[in-house]
C-alpha cells in the first residue's frame, strides 16, 4: 500500500494502485460504502440531466 | 487493474444468483396478480438456500446483499415527500423512543425474570428485539465482551422471528385493515431486523414500505445509544469505550446518505424523470437484497434454537406490537 518512490514500472503502480483501491473500499464500514454508492447514483442522474 | 478483476470475478457467481432470483421474482410477481416481487424474490431465496443451498463459489457476492439493502435505503430517500415526513415525524420519532427504551427494559424483565436467561445473552436478545436485529445483537455483543456462542444463539432467535413476522406482519395488516401509514409504522417500531421491516412494508404498499424504512431508521439511530447506555450498566467487566467514539462507531452511516438524497430530491435539483428512474434502481437494489435476505434465512438453524429465548422474545414481540398497533390507531 506505502508507494516507495521510483521503483517498479508504470504498470506495477497501476496494479497496486487498483489494488490499494479495492482494499481501502473493502476496508470502508458498509454504511459508507452504501452512502457513497447512493450518492453516486444521485449524482450520475444530476449530471445526466445536464448534459 | 488486477485487483479490481479479481475482486469481481470472486463475486460475480454469487451477484449472478442474486440478479438471476430477482429477475425470476419480477417474472413471477408480473404473471401473477396481486404478488409483490420483492416477497417473491425472499420466498426464492428461502426456496433455493433451503434446497440446493449456496455453493461455495457464490458466497463473497452474495455476501454483498447488505450493501444492496442499504444503498437501496438511502437511494430511497429520493421516494420521501420530506414535508409528509416532517408532519409525521415528532409522533413516528416520539414512538420509536418510547418502544425503544420501553421494549427493552421489558425484554430484559422478561428473559431474566420470566424464563431465567442470564446476561448477557438476556441483554443481547432485548438489544436484538428493541433495535435493530442481528446487528445489533453482535454491536451489543462486542459492547459486552459476550461469548461467539452467546452472540450465535441470541442472532439465532432474532433471524427465526424475521422469517415468522415477515410473513405475518403483511397478512396481519391486510386483516386488520391498516392504512399505509398506520403498518408501515406499526411494523417499523415492532418487527426486528431492518431487510424483513422493509420487505414487510412494501408486501403491504409502497407507502408502508417507505414508512417502515423511514420508522426503522430512526430506531437504528438510537443503536450507539443503547451500546453506550449497556456499556455503562456493565462498566464492571466491560473493556468498551463508551462516549461519542462508541456513539458514532455504531451509528449507521447509511442513514446520512438516505437524508442527504432526501434533502436533494425535495429541492426540486432531479427531474421527475431522474427521479423516477432513482426509484428503478432502489428497486432494483431490494430485489437483489431480498433474494439475499431469503438465501440467509434457514430452516435448520432455527431448529436449534432453545425455547427459552423463543418464549422470551415471543412474549416481547406480542405485547410490544400489541401496543404499538393500539398506538399508530390513535395517533396516525
Amino acid at each position: 500500500m506505502v508507494s516507495n518512490g521510483d521503483e517498479g514500472s508504470g504498470a506495477d503502480r497501476s496494479t497496486a494502485g487498483a489494488g490499494g483501491l479495492v482494499d481501502r473500499w473493502t476496508a470502508l464500514d458498509r454504511g459508507w460504502q452504501a452512502l457513497a454508492l447512493g450518492l453516486g447514483v444521485v449524482a450520475a442522474h444530476l449530471v445526466g440531466q445536464a448534459l | 487493474m488486477t485487483g479490481v478483476a479479481e475482486a469481481v470475478r470472486a463475486h460475480l457467481p454469487g451477484l449472478a444468483l442474486l440478479a438471476g432470483g430477482a429477475v425470476a421474482a419480477t417474472l413471477v410477481a408480473g404473471a401473477v396478480p396481486g404478488l409483490q416481487p420483492l416477497v417473491v424474490a425472499v420466498a426464492l431465496g428461502v426456496g433455493v438456500g433451503n434446497t440446493v443451498g449456496i455453493p461455495a463459489v457464490a458466497e463473497p457476492g452474495v455476501s454483498v446483499d447488505k450493501l444492496f439493502l442499504e444503498t437501496g435505503i438511502v437511494l430511497l430517500g429520493a421516494a420521501v415527500a420530506v414535508e409528509e415526513f416532517l408532519a409525521a415525524g415528532p409522533t413516528v420519532l416520539g414512538l420509536v423512543v418510547a418502544f425503544v427504551g420501553g421494549g427493552l427494559l421489558f425484554a430484559e424483565v422478561v428473559a431474566r425474570g420470566i424464563f431465567r436467561i442470564e446476561s448477557p445473552t438476556s441483554s443481547l436478545l432485548a438489544a436484538g428485539a428493541s433495535i435493530c436485529g442481528v446487528s445489533a445483537v453482535v454491536a451489543i455483543g462486542r459492547v459486552l465482551d459476550a461469548r461467539g456462542a452467546a452472540i450465535t444463539f441470541a442472532a439465532a432467535t432474532i433471524l427465526l422471528f424475521d422469517a415468522a413476522t415477515l410473513v405475518a406482519f403483511p397478512l396481519a395488516g391486510e386483516w386488520l385493515g391498516l392504512t399505509g401509514r398506520q403498518f408501515g409504522v406499526w411494523a417499523g417500531v415492532s418487527m426486528f431486523s431492518t431487510g424483513p421491516v422493509a420487505a414487510a412494508g412494501f408486501a403491504h404498499s409502497p407507502e408502508a414500505g417507505q414508512w417502515a424504512t423511514v420508522t426503522k431508521l430512526a430506531r437504528n439511530s438510537l443503536l450507539g445509544g443503547v451500546a453506550v447506555a449497556y456499556s455503562l450498566a456493565y462498566t464492571a467487566r466491560s473493556a468498551a469505550d463508551p462516549g461519542v467514539r462508541r456513539l458514532w462507531a455504531e451509528f449507521p452511516k447509511f442513514l446520512l446518505g438516505f437524508l442527504l438524497v432526501a434533502a436533494v430530491a425535495n429541492t426540486g435539483l432531479l427531474s421527475p424523470a431522474a427521479l423516477a428512474s432513482i426509484g428503478r434502481v432502489s428497486d432494483a437494489l431490494f430485489a437483489l437484497a431480498f433474494v439475499g435476505l431469503g438465501l440467509s434465512i434457514r430452516v435448520d438453524d432455527m431448529r436449534a434454537v432453545g425455547a427459552a429465548p423463543v418464549g422470551a422474545v415471543l412474549v416481547h414481540l406480542l405485547v410490544v406490537s400489541a401496543v404499538a398497533l393500539a398506538a399508530v390507531r390513535w395517533l396516525l
